[in-house]
């Protein structure tokens, strides 16, 4: 595979037409497969392999392989358009939802494949979840917001035909609710009161919440899409140490436009560069002081991008 | 040029002028109010207020206010009053002024100096030109006044000398011997006349400039929208003075002296008129009836067209994929919306009836009005869903609900508040509507009490299927806007139960406006409740 890519490198350029210059002017290889292959300890979670994305002609993500262990933060940073968001996507095939897209190659989840005919959908966006850019509670009071996952899955029932046989999981929501809202450390915040609507919290507040959200349906995966780009930095601090506290138990896969954020809260960094290639993965500290590719130097210390 | 050298920041001692400027404004807005109160023959022309002759009262105001305006524009141009003016009035201002102008002059030349035709169309370009230019070249302190204030001051004087009195007649000679009144003239000259007079106080109060257009336009668009609020208030009112009377025929307060409800407990208000039908032996006549055929009428037309409606649009939209059939949905809709309702009430005549017994029938009639509230209730319901913002539907995927869930429990809540609207909307339409039912459902003129449709009463179960058959939706029964009409072509005299027949429709006429409101009320509420929902504050 790198020996293609070696000798691709001589003609193609990339999907933002750049040649492959570094600041100093000489022209370098894009990738190597040795840069990619991340030796990490432990189960990996997610895998993908070769994974391509077509947004209709566009071709959005290109030959994409990747491990993710489990239970740790996997940060993805790179410039606008370089594809770290429509990978994230594939992990959960959300992809799926925009009509243009097509995605060819493989992605594993606990070895199972997710691309596949016969996959149960709700099942696998159960275990692995997503918060999203900007913060996008439904308009119903924050107990409803929390607790309309395991209801539309069955897990919960508190309707009317439920209470009326008696078989009321009030005490259970009331459980669900309190746990979720801890976890995403913003019980405190809002306990007392908790049937307001939750387009009434802060736009930090309301992150937290949809962070609750997610975890209410209890996944093995979170995937989050820059979501902290839209808050201000007190807000910021808040969602980084419950992203630092949900690695615990939950496997965080997380796109950030800010490189600071990256160092700060992952512990291994993939950066994907103009053109939807993966270039290079690693210990986010190696990644940050030491990265292989000059592109990857550059970038990091803002000389591009 | 005091204003054009400096602007300041703070408005120095200028509170006298101010005053003026002010009163100049409360005055047009008198006159305005007096314009229309006249118009609604509210005020007499022929009358006095506040002890003076009405006619001269107007023409007095207006030159008052016409003087006032030209005298500040004036003390502008020659530095007396501090003011920011521009160098012209503008293009738009300058053709306004004009246009009355014009009337003025072309009237004048060929009707009081009795020039015809050719010599009208001179006089009123002569004018008209006139005013242009002494709008459009001198500075914006002069040309937004000095033609205008003398345009009221004109009108005004020829008010004041009685040139135009009450009783002064145009007759334009026309075979249909058309002829314009002072009635109609008096009041709408004075309307014309207290609106460029308003805009140009306001303009000075403004100091002109950049501030005085901005307080010119204000008042323009302040008392658009006062007259229609206005208009609307005169409308209701009107219906309901003429109405209360019959209404009110025979109406007693007390304990026990209404109609019993729940078997024992008597309503204290006795009100005859929608208690009762109309017959031969009853002390008051009332339509009963026809308030429970409208009531029934839009019950049904809803409860069939809002979910096929909703249902339809949350196939568009969530659906189909975006394309040539939803394009031809959409235009289908649109079109059948803006379909005249004779049309649908030809649909149904031809269709539905000769289906449901071959005569017309409450069923038929709510169908077709089912029929046509069905398109608006598709569009709006489709707009209110496509306005429900993505990021739900995202997030609820991510959840790994399914599309249908999602549907219902997120999309179809957020958009709620826009489907009311629209069934809102819909509604006080059909409600109305006569032309349908006149072809699928009418009663008759006076509907006796015991034509009362009761559909609820009406169901019965038979031996055979469908087991269940309700013969009063079969009936042809009477609705509001049909008997109506029914009274309004009827005649004088042909109910001779009925003592005053006027009385008795205007009554009519007031019922079926607040059957109407008492909907939009209804569903108003209902959309405040949802809306509620989905808010925060």
């Amino acid at each position: 595979m790198s020996d293609s890519q070696q000798t691709q490198t001589q003609t193609r350029t990339t999907g933002s037409d750049q040649p492959l210059e570094t600041t100093s002017g000489e022209t370098v290889e894009e990738t190597k497969s040795e840069w990619v292959a991340y030796d990490f300890q432990g189960e990996a979670k997610l895998v993908a392999e070769d994974l391509d994305v077509y947004y209709g002609g566009d071709h959005a993500l290109k030959g994409v392989s990747m491990e993710i262990p489990e239970e740790s933060v996997t940060a993805l940073i790179g410039p606008s358009g370089c594809g770290k968001s429509t990978y994230l996507r594939c992990l959960n095939r959300m992809n799926d939802r925009i009509s243009a897209a097509r995605v060819e190659g493989s992605v594993q989840l606990d070895g199972k494949e997710v691309y596949q005919d016969g996959v149960n959908l709700v099942e696998l966006r159960k275990r692995v979840g997503m918060v999203f850019q900007s913060p996008n509670p439904f308009p119903k009071s924050i107990r409803d917001n929390i607790s309309y996952g395991p209801r539309k899955h069955g897990d919960i029932d508190t309707g009317l035909l439920a209470r009326v046989l008696g078989r009321d999981d009030g005490e259970a929501e009331r459980e669900l609710v309190e746990r979720s809202l801890k976890q995403a450390a913003l019980w405190d915040e809002v306990h007392d009161r908790l049937d307001d609507n939750a387009l009434g919290l802060s736009g930090g507040q309301q992150q937290r919440l949809c962070i609750a959200r997610c975890l209410s349906v209890d996944p093995e995966v979170i995937l989050m899409d820059e979501p902290a780009s839209a808050l201000d930095p007190i807000a910021t601090a808040k969602i980084e140490d419950l992203i630092d506290d949900l690695a615990e138990e939950y496997t965080v896969v997380i796109v950030t436009h800010n490189m600071q954020q990256a160092a700060r809260i992952s512990d291994q960094t993939a950066v994907f560069l103009t053109g939807g290639k993966l270039v290079e993965y690693g210990d986010t500290e190696k990644i940050f002081e030491n990265p292989e590719s000059q592109r990857v130097e550059d970038y990091i210390t803002g000389k591009f991008g | 040029m005091a204003g054009a050298s400096q602007s300041r920041l703070v408005e120095g001692d200028t509170t006298a002028t101010d005053a003026v400027a002010g009163a100049t404004v409360g005055l047009s807005a008198v006159l305005f109010a007096l314009a229309v109160a006249a118009m609604f023959d509210r005020v007499s022309l022929t009358g006095t207020v506040a002890g003076l002759p009405t006619v001269t009262l107007l023409g007095g105001l207006l030159t008052g206010l016409g003087v006032a305006v030209a005298v500040f524009g004036l003390g502008s141009r020659f530095g007396y009053v501090e003011t920011e003016p521009d160098a012209s009035a503008g293009l738009i201002a300058s053709a306004g002024a004009a246009v009355p102008w014009v009337v003025v002059g072309g009237g004048v030349a060929s009707e009081t100096l009795g020039l015809g035709t050719v010599g009208g169309v001179v006089g009123g370009v002569l004018v008209g030109g006139l005013a242009f230019v002494g709008t459009a070249v001198p500075r914006e302190d002069v040309g937004s006044t000095v033609p205008l204030g003398a345009l009221l001051a004109f009108v005004g004087a020829v008010f004041l000398t009685g040139t135009i009195g009450p009783a002064w007649l145009w007759d334009l000679g026309w075979e249909q011997q058309a002829s314009i009144t002072a009635e109609f003239l008096v009041p709408v000259a004075t309307l014309f006349c207290a609106l460029y007079g308003g805009w140009a106080a306001a303009k000075a109060y403004g100091r002109f400039g950049a501030r005085g257009r901005h307080m010119g336009a204000y008042v323009l668009v302040y008392l658009n929208a006062l007259s229609i609020v206005a208009f609307l208030f005169v409308l209701i009112a009107f219906v309901v003075v003429k109405g209360i009377p019959g209404l009110l025929n025979g109406v007693r307060v007390g304990a026990g002296v209404g109609p019993q409800v729940f078997g024992a407990f008597e309503l204290p208000v006795s009100l005859p008129f929608v208690t009762n039908g109309v017959a031969l032996l009853n002390d008051f006549q009332g339509v009963l009836p026809a308030i429970v055929g409208t009531v029934w009428l839009v019950v049904g037309a809803v409860l069939f067209a809002v979910p096929l409606g909703v249902g339809a649009a949350v196939f568009l939209t969530e659906y189909a994929e975006r394309g040539r059939f939803t394009q031809a949905v959409e235009v289908a809709t649109n079109g059948l919306w803006s379909t005249p309702s004779i049309v649908f009430g030809l649909f149904g005549f031809a269709f539905l009836v000769p289906r449901f017994g071959n005569r017309k029938s409450l069923l038929a009639g709510m169908l077709t009005l089912g029929f046509m509230l069905l398109p608006l209730v598709l569009i709006t319901s489709r707009e209110a869903m496509l306005s429900v913002p993505d990021e739900y539907r995202d997030a609820s995927a991510a959840l790994g609900v399914s599309k249908w869930q999602t549907v219902r429990s997120v999309v179809l809540p957020a958009a709620l508040p826009g489907v009311m609207t629209g069934v809102i909307l819909g509604v006080g339409r059909i409600a109305g509507e006569t032309a349908p039912i006149l072809l699928t459902m009418a009663g008759g003129t006076f509907v006796p009490g015991g034509q009362t449709v009761d559909v609820l009463g009406g169901f019965e179960f038979t031996g055979s299927p469908p087991f269940v058959a309700n013969p009063e939706l079969l009936q042809a029964t009477s609705a509001l806007p049909y008997q109506l009409y029914a009274l309004i072509t009827a005649g004088v005299g042909l109910g001779s139960n009925v003592a005053d027949p006027d009385g008795f429709r205007w009554a009519t006429a007031l019922v079926l406006l607040l059957v109407v409101l008492s909907f939009y009320a209804i569903g108003i509420g209902a959309r405040y409740y949802f809306r509620q929902r989905l808010r925060y504050d």
